[in-house]
């Protein structure tokens, strides 16, 4: 057990010694917060001049969550850089030298890639939520506002499923590329057009993201649907990213 | 100690390591010798448990690598193809290690000081040249103050002051009673270092022996002579059996016959001698003349009376270039 923590610590030196995973956690704070502001302000000018535009659905609770859903791109570069940064270079070699195991060392990354993708939503998660609501001024919300505590804590949930999901795809690619260039446009666009489509819609509900999306919906009905897709997809991910690893033969 | 039993390694229809058994014993420096492709990287590797052998163990003071607990305290390795994060400084780099097998972090100050890169602690290794690269792997191998070394071509990219004191360090831990083993293709640095060698060819073992008795039995020594008539001297010294080569400088090269036959021929021909000198043969002459030997043997069995076996006969095709099987 003592070596396994041992394993953690080193993780957690190595992932805030490179500069390319901080960035990302820094953009992700960034970002969220950043859109969070943004959207509660032309939020609060568009109800005071009436302005159409508005979303009919639109609540200023679920108004503030809107910037997670940008931030999170931030958050995947991050689960993907975590794995890769073993590849770039012969990093891996030194690192099963140090921490033989190969268990123990995927089990560590993976802990440790969770661990900082949790601490990094929670205030991230609550201060984008609450720095919409200022924004919003009069028109808006507390946080203690109905379904608001379960949302934010499900956006946390999101946030961290997501990341290892990323870091999951990125083990089995081994490499940055092809992890980015498909989980980015899938977040960004990909499955919300599909969604829209009617003949892919009923599909669409169970891509990570979108089913995830259920997660962060204030008094969604579907929250433990949304969750136990999200959960497989990242369970599948990871596990198949452990087979690769173990079969790893440099 | 390393002990390697049996081991064997194809990729594919290529037998890169071909049943190899040898041990490397401890407060010795073992040079791990072989033509590019012979299996050397190959071979270590398996040692340090990042390539599963065919068939097959190599234990470390007898166990598995991957069953030792905290291995950096029992081997330091340094491998050609292992390297750190680019965006790493050289302290993190060091620190990570350290905590991942419980080396208290004091160590990682000293293995900087001790490779000359203390005042590099804080760049990062992105910016290291080649030479500076090849310090902090040795600084990563020595962190545990491992009582086994196994080092893939350490010499590679050091100046000349770095492989003079890599010398010295190899020496003082072979001589605290450490087990080192060291693979280098620059054969006038491992003559310098090494005190036993292990020789492979096309995955087999090929010698298992000390460095001077590998160069007794194998190497061909020569008498030198340096006279002011060197043209008739070595006519004389070839119609009596000898092999004569000119050396620059008027000297000749003698082969085949000893000093005291060549002191005698000269004195009974009045040739006034300026030197007469024995030489054994280097190493690099010798170890060519025993792989040369095992390729022209190859198939119908090597036998050239060392401790190892050399495998069976008649296996053909196991050639396989060093490092193409280190892909990602």
């Amino acid at each position: 057990m003592s070596e396994t923590l041992a394993a953690v610590r080193a993780e957690t030196t190595k992932l805030r010694g490179i500069r390319g995973t901080q960035v990302s956690l820094l953009l992700f704070a960034a970002v969220s917060i950043l859109i969070a502001a943004l959207g509660g302000w032309s939020a609060k000018n568009a109800l005071e001049s009436d302005n159409p535009s508005l979303r009919s659905d639109f609540t200023p609770e679920q108004a503030g969550l809107d910037g997670i859903l940008y931030g999170q791109l931030a958050l995947i570069v991050f689960g993907v850089l975590v794995v890769t940064s073993e590849y770039t270079s012969g990093m891996m070699r030194v690192s099963l030298l140090a921490v033989p195991r190969r268990g123990r060392l995927y089990a560590a990354k993976m802990g440790v890639t969770a661990l900082a993708a949790l601490t990094a939503s929670v205030p991230v998660t609550v201060l984008g939520y609450l720095v919409t609501q200022a924004a919003l001024g009069s028109h808006g919300s507390s946080l203690g506002a109905s379904g608001v505590p379960r949302a934010l804590a499900g956006s946390v949930v999101y946030l961290t499923l997501m990341c290892l999901f990323a870091a999951g795809v990125a083990a089995i690619a081994r490499s940055a590329v092809v992890p980015l260039a498909v989980l980015l446009p899938m977040v960004l666009a990909g499955t919300h057009i599909l969604s829209l489509i009617g003949a892919t819609k009923e599909m669409a509900r169970y891509f990570p993201d979108q089913a995830g999306n259920e997660l962060l919906t204030v008094d969604s009905p579907h929250t433990a649907f949304g969750f136990t897709v999200l959960l497989a997809w990242t369970v599948a991910a990871v596990g198949w990213g452990w087979v690769r690893q173990r079969r790893w033969d440099s | 100690m390393i002990d390697v039993q049996n081991l064997t390694k194809r990729y594919g229809q290529a037998t890169v390591v071909d049943s190899l058994t040898f041990t490397v014993r401890p407060g010795a420096v073992t040079g791990f010798l072989g033509p590019n492709g012979a299996g050397k990287s190959t071979t270590m590797r398996m040692m340090l448990g990042l390539t599963r052998p065919d068939t097959g163990t190599a234990r470390i003071d007898g166990r598995a690598y991957v069953d030792l607990t905290y291995p950096l305290r029992h081997v330091g390795a340094l491998l050609e193809t292992s390297a750190p994060h680019r965006g790493l400084t050289a302290r993190d780099h060091l620190r990570w290690l350290a905590q991942s097998n419980r080396i208290d972090p004091g160590r990682v100050g000293q293995v900087l000081e001790t490779v000359g890169l203390s005042d590099a602690a804080r760049r990062r290794i992105g910016t290291f040249s080649l030479g500076m690269g090849q310090r902090l792997g040795l600084a990563a191998a020595l962190l545990g103050d491992p009582p086994v070394l196994v080092l893939d071509e350490p010499v590679n990219g050091l100046d000349t002051e770095g492989i003079r004191w890599l010398r010295d360090l190899l020496r003082s831990m072979a001589d605290e009673g450490r087990t080192v083993l060291i693979s280098s293709h620059l054969m006038t640095e491992m003559a310098l270092v090494a005190d036993h060698l292990v020789v492979i060819g096309r995955g087999r073992l090929l010698a298992d022996t000390g460095m001077s008795e590998f160069l007794a039995r194998h190497g061909r020594s020569s008498v030198r002579v340096r006279t002011p008539e060197p043209e008739r001297l070595a006519r004389e010294l070839a119609s009596s059996g000898a092999t004569v080569t000119r050396i620059p400088g008027g000297g000749l090269d003698v082969v085949g016959m000893p000093a005291a036959d060549v002191s005698r021929i000269a004195a009974k021909g009045g040739f006034p001698l300026d030197e007469l000198s024995t030489h054994a043969g280097s190493l690099e002459d010798t170890f060519l003349g025993v792989i040369d030997q095992a390729g022209a043997a190859h198939g119908t069995g090597v036998d050239d009376g060392t401790t190892g076996t050399t495998g069976s006969t008649g296996s053909t095709g196991t050639t396989g270039e060093e490092g193409r099987n280190s892909r990602v």
